[in-house]
């Protein structure tokens, strides 16, 4: 199951590399969901079949959080796919660049996987590490000077972050001499045995490793010019699945500090970054000209709010899966949309969108209905997410924070509406043509992604419900 | 002899300081790879072939010849001269590489009294070459330095995984390899490419993106 679920989009990247073929590129890309949605069913059935050679098993492996977050991966990635096949018709893309386009996002999403299944830190940190280096290329797909800036940033704050992380995962090996070993389950175990002060040091540096891929306030400083400049699949999966992937690295790492006793001192840094990131998020909410940048913005929230619930401990786990599923579905739609909306009016300027809705109703619903799921409207899931973080604040007798909270959010909702209202409607401008189509695939992922949400937020369906809780439950 | 391979590479840093020829850099990463290749073979205690040979293809390979002849023909393709004025001057660079040198025998001591089995020596200097290289990038303008500064970082990094004992399983070893060599490799594209389409290569003409 491991095997395929690396080697198969490695294959498929290989023989794309050599055929270069407009349809072996998209076989290769469909192929790879089809196969990684099968696995994702096959993981929630609770099937497993071994065929990794020995040396390599106890490196990866599935385990209850893995499944959850390699199922939101999935689900993002098999939109994306689909989606792609808008982005290749639109920008008339030739065979080579497919192939460039197609190996790369391969590449990436076995990156991510690894990161999931890896069970050995150190190693989950080469495969943070490989994220950069593949989606790099990817923001720079479109080979502007603006995307060259970004994709610039990107890699290099990235890669610095990720450097000081390794530093930290040396300086614990430092603190846990005793147990020589950097698997995380050796490191659960005996997390008692580790020096409380050098696994403090260590989780300072992993943390700012980490956050700075997770683009937590003030180290986010990539993350608006990599979301906003990189191709709209590309940024839904950056959005959806790369944040995500990071994140569960930074969980895996507070885990050791849970099983030490030390996550008083974590959960400090958690609650701090994230009411930082909401409130940076707040600040330039109101003041963007961009509307890509807006939803880059909208991320480093989300992740704020992640970080929140993560800092509440046992209160907040359920909220927190919860959150992370429903914004990785409702920003991988947002992103996906906003694709059209460049298509439309080639422009990323908010000043330049105007009636959406007369020029194209499907993508303007589609817009108008994915932002409602961002804010959290009822009966989105991010309603019910952000409502029982609130009320893990309160379990937690940290009630009082959830005044800012609630400023922020009201702030950024005011923002994000109002500009999504403000393109939507309004008149367009008589020389554009009305009522374009675009296609099945510009608009199917989305909608798509927008029915799974509903059916969470109105009723979830018991299997859902056990991988959130099962997910959950990794928290001790 | 350890000891005066690792005072050499803490030396090494301070030179970059002063310096201002990017060539120069360059031939600093060079002696800084001998330097860590010399030290792995001064320190070697096991009998594992496969972690020796594995060290010595990193250091010397690697580090030493690879990646500084990488960097030096770009240097040399693009006309590289000198680094242009810093945002803090050399003068007040080379007191603040002081300052770092203190604060890395500082903690040097008090690695040597904890009682944590880390080497001191390797601990201090290791903590100044990350430190300083960060400082550099932080400083300097060039983006060509800010690659040199991150393979610094990287042997600094190199260096604190040498002052503990422990080692990773060959796997994570050729992973973090891999990462670093195809890390450099697209910072040389992008860097070609920001020379391409910019006029000046330094970061001050990054300024398109903004809020």
């Amino acid at each position: 199951m491991i095997s395929i679920v690396l080697f198969i989009p490695v294959l498929f990247g290989v023989i794309s590399l050599i055929v270069k073929n407009k349809i072996v590129n998209r076989i290769a890309l469909l192929g790879t969901a089809i196969v990684y949605i099968l696995i994702t069913i096959a993981q929630w059935l609770n099937i497993q079949w071994y065929i990794l050679p020995n040396w390599l098993i106890s490196y990866f492996q599935f385990d209850s959080i893995g499944i959850f977050f390699f199922s939101v991966m999935t689900i993002v990635f098999a939109s994306v796919s689909v989606y792609s096949l808008f982005y290749f018709k639109a920008h008339n893309l030739n065979a080579k660049q497919e192939s460039i386009y197609t190996i790369e996002i391969l590449l990436f999403v076995t990156a991510m996987t690894g990161v999931i299944l890896s069970t050995h830190l150190a190693l989950l940190w080469v495969f943070v590490e490989a994220t950069t280096l593949t989606s790099a290329i990817l923001i720079y797909f479109e080979k502007k000077k603006s995307s060259l800036e970004a994709a610039w940033k990107y890699v290099f704050i990235c890669s610095i972050g990720i450097a000081l992380a390794f530093v930290g995962i040396i300086l614990l090996s430092i603190g846990s001499r005793s147990i020589n070993s950097l698997y995380f389950n050796d490191l659960y175990n005996r997390a008692a045995e580790i020096n409380p002060f050098w696994l403090k040091v260590s989780f300072a540096f992993i943390f700012v490793g980490l956050g700075t891929k997770i683009g937590i306030a003030p180290i986010h400083a990539w993350l608006p010019d990599a979301h906003s400049e990189a191709p709209s699949p590309v940024s839904a999966l950056l959005s959806g699945t790369l944040l995500n992937s990071a994140l569960l690295g930074l969980i895996r790492v507070q885990e050791i500090l849970i099983h030490a006793h030390l996550e008083s001192f974590s959960n400090f840094l958690f609650l701090l970054t994230g009411f930082l990131s909401i409130m940076v998020s707040a600040v330039f909410m109101l003041r963007l000209k961009n509307y890509k940048r807006m939803l880059a913005y909208s991320s480093i929230e989300n992740m704020g709010i992640i970080f929140i619930g993560i800092s509440l401990g046992k209160f907040g786990v359920f909220a927190v899966m919860l959150h992370i599923l429903a914004h990785s579905l409702s920003k991988a739609s947002l992103f996906l949309t906003s694709g059209n909306i460049l298509h439309l009016y080639k422009s990323k300027k908010i000043d330049d969108v105007n009636g959406l809705l007369k020029k194209d109703p499907r993508t303007g619903w589609l817009w108008i209905a994915s932002t409602l799921a961002i804010i959290g409207m009822p009966p989105f899931p991010v309603f019910l997410s952000k409502f029982l973080i609130v009320k893990a604040l309160w379990l937690s007798g940290l009630s009082w924070l959830a005044i800012p909270f609630f400023i922020f959010l009201i702030i950024i909702t005011f923002g994000m509406g109002g500009t999504v209202f403000k393109m939507a409607f309004g008149e367009v401008s008589p020389e554009q043509p009305e009522d374009q189509r675009l296609g099945f695939s510009a608009y199917a992922p989305q909608l798509v992604l927008l029915f799974i949400l509903l059916i969470i937020g109105i009723n979830m369906p018991q299997q859902m419900f056990t991988l959130l809780n099962n997910a959950a439950g990794f928290f001790h | 002899m350890s000891n005066i391979i690792i005072i050499l590479l803490g030396t090494s840093m301070l030179y970059v300081f002063a310096a201002s020829r990017i060539e120069a850099y360059v031939k600093i990463l060079a002696l800084q790879g001998t330097l860590l290749f010399l030290l792995v073979v001064v320190d070697i205690k096991e009998i594992n072939w496969l972690n020796i040979a594995f060290l010595i293809v990193e250091t010397l390979i690697i580090k030493t010849i690879v990646i500084p002849y990488f960097l030096l023909k770009v240097i040399r393709k693009n006309e590289i001269g000198r680094e242009i004025e810093p945002y803090i001057s050399q003068f007040y660079s080379v007191l603040i590489a002081s300052a770092i040198f203190m604060f890395g025998f500082v903690a040097a001591f008090w690695a040597a009294k904890t009682n944590a089995g880390i080497k001191p020596l390797y601990f201090g200097i290791s903590i100044v070459l990350i430190v300083a290289s960060l400082f550099l990038i932080v400083n300097r303008k060039r983006i060509i330095t800010h690659i040199l500064c991150y393979m610094m970082l990287e042997n600094g990094i190199f260096l604190l995984s040498l002052s503990v004992a422990n080692e990773m399983p060959m796997l994570v070893n050729i992973g973090v390899l891999l990462d670093l060599f195809v890390g450099i490799f697209l910072f040389v594209i992008f860097f070609n490419k920001i020379q391409e389409m910019y006029d000046g290569n330094h970061i001050d003409v990054l300024t398109e993106l903004k809020d």
